[in-house]
Order: C-alpha cells, then sequence, then structure tokens
C-alpha cells in the first residue's frame, strides 16, 4: 500500500482528502503545518507528498526546498493560487507537479500513480550506461554521473532525464515529454521547462549555456554529447 | 478629406512664411534694381546721343552739300548704339541695318517733328532697344537706336538669383518649423512612450514632471492617473484572487468528500443514494462554474503565445470528449501555430461541448492557417442558431433556447462566452454562421498565428 503525507492547514480539506484518498486505497497521514509535515516525513518517509502552499509558520515553497535537500520522494502542490509566479516558483523549489484546487480525486489519484510509476520498461538490449560526453545516465541502476561522480536528481528529473537519453540526438516536444514522464495529455508546459531548468543546474557546467540539454527553438529539448 | 497631421501643418505654414515673406523681398528688390539700372542706362544713352547729335549738325552745317551718310559713319557709336537721320522727308542709317527705322515708334516720330527730345524704349523682333530721338534745326531728327540686350541678360540672372534664394529661404522656413515641432511635440512623444508601455504591461512607466516645466500639469496628472489606474487593476486583481481562494478552498472539501459518498452510495438507502447523487454532479458543475468564472474575470491577461501544433492539439480535445478525431482536418501550411496552448485547447473544448449540447455533435472541425491569420470552424448538424440567438449567443450566461437543447442544460451558458474572450486574446473574433445545408457553423479568428 502507498503512503501519502497530506500537509494541508484547513483541517477540512485535510480529512476529506485523508478520506477519499483511503478509499482510493492509499495509506494517508495528515500534517497540518509544515513543521508537522516535515517531522513526519523524517521519521515515517511517505512514497508521495501533497502540500498547500500558503501554511502558518514555513510556507509551502520553503517547505518544498527544505524537503528537496534531503529527500527525492514525488511533491505535488495543490494549491488555490494559479498564478503563474506562484507555480513557477513552487517548480523551482522542487515540487514535481501543481494542481490548482478544486481537484477532482479521479484526477488526483491519476497524477500520484503517474508519479509512483517506477517500473520502466528496459529492453533486453538496452545498453547499462547511455553516454553524453562527460554526461553519463544508467536507467537501470538509476544514477546520473557527471565526470565519474553521481549527481542527485529526483525521480522525476531522472524520469524527464532518461526519456531524452533514450532517444540521443532527437528533439523531444513538451507535450512529448509531458506525456511520458508525467502521463499528461496536454498539460501545462512550463513543468517540463521548470523541470530541465534545474536539471541543467545539477549537470551543466554553465546552466545558462548548456552543453548538453539543448533547447531547439519551437520544438522541443534534446540530449547530446 | 483626411486632415493633415499638426506637424505637417506647421512644417507647411513656416515653409509658406518663409516664401511669401522672401518672394516679396526679392520682388522690390528687383524692381528697385531694375529701375535705378534701367534709369542709369538712359542717362547714359542720353548724354552720348546728345553728343552724337552735336557731331552730326557740326558735320552736316559745314558742307554746301554734305554727304549725310559718311557723317553718320564717323560717329564713333560702337557695338550698341547706331544713329539714324530722318532729313528732308528720306532716312539715312550709319549701317546696312534698313529695318531700323521700322523700330521708331510713330508717337516718337510726331514728338520730335514737333520739334520736342524724347526717349522711349521699345522692343523689336524680341530684343529690347532704347530709343532717343533729338530734333536738330532744318527739321532735321536725329535718332539712336541703342541695344539693352546686356541689361536684359543681368536682369534675367538678378531674377534667377533671387527666386533661388527665395525657394532657399523656404525651405529653410520648412527645416525650421519641422524642428520647431519635433522640439515641441517632443514631450508629447514621451506621454505616448509612457502610455504604451503601460499598455504592454510596464505598470511602472511614469513620466518626469521636472523635464519639461511648462507641462508639469500633463505629467502630473498623466502619472496620477496611471496611479490611480495600476491601484485600481491591484485591487481588482487581488479581489479576484481573494474570491477565488475563498471559493476554491471549500470546493476542494466539497469535491473530496462528494467523492467518499460517492463511492459508498451502494451502501446507502435508495434515497440517501439518490442524494448522494446529486451532491457529487452539482459538486461538479460548481467546480466547473467557478472555473469559467474565474477565468472570464482575468479577461485583461494577454495570451501567452508559443508554437502548439494545433491538429494534434484539436485531437486531443477530441479524444477527450470521445469524440471521433476523423472529423479533424487542416488546410493550409505549416501545423504550428503561434497561440496560447491553454486558451485554445479550452476555445476547441467549449465548441465541441456545445456541438454535443446543442447540435448532436461536432460533424467537422476545420483548421486553417492563412498567412498570419488561424482560422478554426467546428460546425454541427443540428437545428442551427436562430438569427436572434446569434446577436447573443457569445454574452454571458446565454444558453440555447433551440428545440435540440438537451433538457436541463448542465452548462452555465459561459462556454461561447469564453470562446470569444480566447479569441479577443489572441487578437481574434468568435462568429456564428449558418452551415450550408444545416446546422450551425462556429468561426474563430485568430491573428498573428505564423510562428
Amino acid at each position: 500500500m502507498s503512503a501519502v503525507l497530506v500537509i494541508e492547514d484547513d483541517d477540512r480539506i485535510r480529512l476529506s482528502l485523508v478520506l477519499a484518498l483511503e478509499d482510493e486505497g492509499y495509506a494517508v497521514s495528515g500534517a497540518s503545518t509544515a513543521e508537522e509535515g516535515l517531522a513526519s516525513q523524517r521519521s515515517r518517509p511517505a512514497d508521495t507528498v501533497l502540500v498547500d502552499l500558503m501554511l502558518p509558520g514555513i510556507d509551502g515553497f520553503e517547505c518544498i526546498r527544505q524537503m528537496r535537500r534531503t529527500d527525492d520522494v514525488p511533491i505535488v502542490v495543490i494549491s488555490a493560487r494559479d498564478d503563474t509566479q506562484d507555480i513557477v516558483e513552487a517548480l523551482e523549489a522542487g515540487a514535481d507537479d501543481y494542481l490548482v484546487k478544486p481537484v477532482a480525486v479521479k484526477e488526483l489519484t491519476a497524477r500520484l500513480r503517474a508519479l509512483r510509476r517506477r517500473a520502466r520498461t528496459v529492453s533486453p538490449d538496452q545498453v547499462p550506461a547511455l553516454r553524453f560526453g562527460d554526461l553519463e545516465v544508467l536507467p537501470e541502476a538509476g544514477e546520473v554521473r557527471l565526470r565519474g561522480t553521481a549527481v542527485s536528481v529526483t525521480r522525476t528529473e531522472f524520469q524527464l532525464l532518461c526519456e531524452l537519453a533514450e532517444h540521443p540526438g532527437r528533439v523531444l516536444s513538451r507535450q512529448q515529454l509531458l506525456q511520458r514522464v508525467w502521463q499528461y495529455d496536454g498539460g501545462d508546459e512550463r513543468l517540463v521547462d521548470v523541470h530541465i531548468g534545474r536539471l541543467r543546474q545539477k549537470i551543466e557546467d554553465d546552466s545558462g549555456a548548456p552543453r548538453h540539454l539543448v533547447t531547439v527553438r519551437g520544438l522541443g529539448y534534446k540530449l547530446q554529447r | 478629406m483626411k486632415r493633415a497631421g499638426l506637424r505637417v501643418r506647421v512644417i507647411a505654414g513656416f515653409a509658406a512664411g518663409a516664401l511669401t515673406l522672401s518672394a516679396l523681398m526679392a520682388l522690390v528688390s528687383y524692381q528697385i534694381t531694375r529701375r535705378s539700372l534701367l534709369n542709369e542706362r538712359e542717362g547714359t544713352a542720353v548724354r552720348a546721343a546728345y553728343y552724337d547729335a552735336a557731331v552730326v549738325r557740326a558735320g552736316l552745317g559745314s558742307a554746301v552739300q554734305p554727304d549725310v551718310v559718311a557723317v553718320l559713319g564717323s560717329l564713333d557709336t560702337g557695338e550698341n548704339r547706331r544713329a539714324v537721320l530722318y532729313r528732308d522727308g528720306a532716312w539715312y542709317g550709319s549701317k546696312a541695318d534698313s529695318g531700323l527705322r521700322d523700330a521708331i515708334p510713330a508717337a516718337l516720330q510726331q514728338k520730335a517733328t514737333g520739334g520736342m527730345a524724347a526717349v522711349q524704349r521699345v522692343r523689336a523682333d524680341g530684343a529690347p532697344l532704347l530709343v532717343v530721338a533729338l530734333p536738330l534745326p532744318d527739321g532735321d531728327v536725329f535718332y539712336e537706336v541703342d541695344s539693352m540686350q546686356e541689361l536684359q541678360h543681368t536682369l534675367g540672372v538678378l531674377t534667377l538669383v533671387l527666386s533661388l534664394v527665395a525657394l532657399g529661404t523656404a525651405a529653410i522656413g520648412a527645416a525650421l518649423g519641422w524642428y520647431a515641432t519635433r522640439y515641441v511635440l517632443r514631450p508629447l512623444t514621451w506621454v505616448a512612450d509612457a502610455a504604451e508601455g503601460i499598455a504592454a504591461g510596464r505598470s511602472d512607466a511614469r513620466l518626469d514632471p521636472a523635464g519639461e516645466p511648462d507641462l508639469a500639469r500633463l505629467s502630473t496628472s498623466f502619472n496620477h492617473m496611471v496611479d490611480e489606474l495600476s491601484a485600481r487593476n491591484e485591487r481588482d486583481r487581488r479581489f479576484a484572487a481573494d474570491v477565488s481562494h475563498e471559493l476554491r478552498s471549500p470546493l476542494q472539501t466539497l469535491a473530496a468528500a462528494a467523492s467518499v459518498l460517492n463511492k459508498r452510495r451502494h451502501q446507502l438507502d435508495p434515497r440517501s443514494a439518490t442524494a448522494a447523487g446529486l451532491v457529487s454532479d452539482e459538486v461538479d458543475r460548481f467546480q466547473g462554474l467557478v472555473n469559467d468564472l474565474l477565468e472570464l474575470a482575468r479577461s485583461d491577461q494577454r495570451a501567452e503565445r508559443a508554437p502548439v501544433d494545433v491538429l494534434e492539439l484539436a485531437r486531443q480535445v477530441c479524444r477527450e470528449r470521445h469524440t471521433c478525431e476523423d472529423v479533424v482536418a487542416m488546410t493550409g501550411s505549416g501545423g504550428m501555430w503561434l497561440v496560447d496552448r491553454r486558451r485554445i485547447g479550452q476555445l476547441l473544448g467549449n465548441l465541441l461541448d456545445n456541438a454535443e449540447a446543442y447540435g448532436g455533435g461536432a460533424t467537422a472541425i476545420r483548421l486553417e492557417l492563412d498567412d498570419d491569420r488561424g482560422t478554426l470552424e467546428v460546425d454541427d448538424e443540428g437545428p442551427g442558431v436562430s438569427p436572434d440567438d446569434k446577436l447573443v449567443i457569445f454574452d454571458r450566461f446565454v444558453r440555447g433556447r433551440s428545440a435540440g437543447a438537451r433538457a436541463g442544460g448542465d452548462g452555465a451558458g459561459l462556454g461561447l462566452a469564453l470562446v470569444a474572450q480566447h479569441a479577443a486574446a489572441h487578437g481574434g473574433t468568435a462568429t456564428v454562421l449558418d452551415r450550408p445545408g444545416g446546422g450551425a457553423r462556429f468561426r474563430v479568428e485568430l491573428a498573428g498565428c505564423r510562428p
């Protein structure tokens, strides 16, 4: 049974989400503040974290940042705020997806399933390591190495990198990446852009002038040597 | 007729003023110069004629039978002057120009024959001449005809120079006018730049009240107006954000709680199960309504354009609604349009929902990129839209009254209003037409779609 942590200060929303997700077969725990949520995640790590942005004390953005320092758990923001600024800031802080309230339970479980999907279809003739110059992607080992040193990436970032690495030199559109990594049929392209930005900070020497993970204007992204 | 701009009018005014002044000056100076040159010339000619007349009189008086032609030939008349003598009803010329006497006007001859000296300017064969008539004793008359060709030439050069000066002055006047308008209108350019900046979303664009003391009032009131506007915008934005937050949070609770109820419907007695079903359905509808209202409230937001594969987007919208993708067709060049993906997806979805609710489903979706203009058309084969409905169909909270409408329809009448708003955000329009062969055709035109 998959464990979900809900960090939400509104008691009614938290309770209703806990009930609805339990009905869908998740083991759900709730936290009403970021501090409580961070402590809970440290003591009993959940498989997925849902977090509201407007929290008393430490706000949602800071909560995501702190959690990301030690944890690669998928984090989904559920917020009533839908300004571009909030969405981008939350994603940059390290969130994997962003949902605007009200979210239908069906949609929420679909998102949770997409993010939990870890089993990758690895074909038998799959080479263990994909090399792009000084960058190495090891799909089976779940590792990324830059000049031999392991780079810490989140699961979603890793999945995104694998999709691009399995098609070396080929351009994948934002919509294709949304479909393959997030399983969105027509989603918000900012998800891809912000995740690419986060990846660049980890695997590029100069994230402003990327060598491996390049943008192809008007088309999408590709990974090259 | 189109009214000329302020700048053009000021420049034209300056040029016309300068031209009038310089033309007047040129005319006056020409007249004065001409008169003084002519007077001087006339004086010289008369003095020379008196001198020659004295020579002729002496020559004629000294001999009993004088040789008139020889006497005239002895005169030192130079190139320009020619002497003619009228004596005893016969004409004598110094040189072989017999036509010369024709140039002497009759009035002058009469005067001279009457014993009076006279001067007259005449024109012969297009050449200006000065004729001096001096009566001699015994009824003889001595004429001297002076060519003024070179004076004419001098005056011609003067005319040319003065005209050029006048035109030059007019040009300088126009240039001055151009400079003056540019200088005077420059503060207006600042205002225009600031206004454009604000329209483009730079809400911090302001005028410097110290920039131009004469326009301090304009700058101050302009800045005040912009401050007021941005304050109002900010209030509206915050209000929409607050309302959205206040509506969304309880809706989230309702949605999750309704899902729990729905999941357990089979455990409830029939009455409670029906009620739970109603609650669940209405929460869904309410959610849709709130989302549409919030979208409408953000009407001032611009389209976030990016290259979008519209054909694929349309197919995807069809898939989501379980409509057959085969109705989508693309004509014209290029599958990539520069549009706001979210808005166009919603626009197409709303048109499909509308066709489903009132027209029995969409039968054709056509996409066409022509030059810079993208056109989307959604056809249905329902009863069509009545002329009355056509006028208001894109207004808010308007719901179809057509016979084919699904009873109790679940839309709030915001779908087509959003279509119109999304079209407007792309600098375009939404219209409804009659489909040839029956049914309705919704056409959306979008500007600036070429990537």
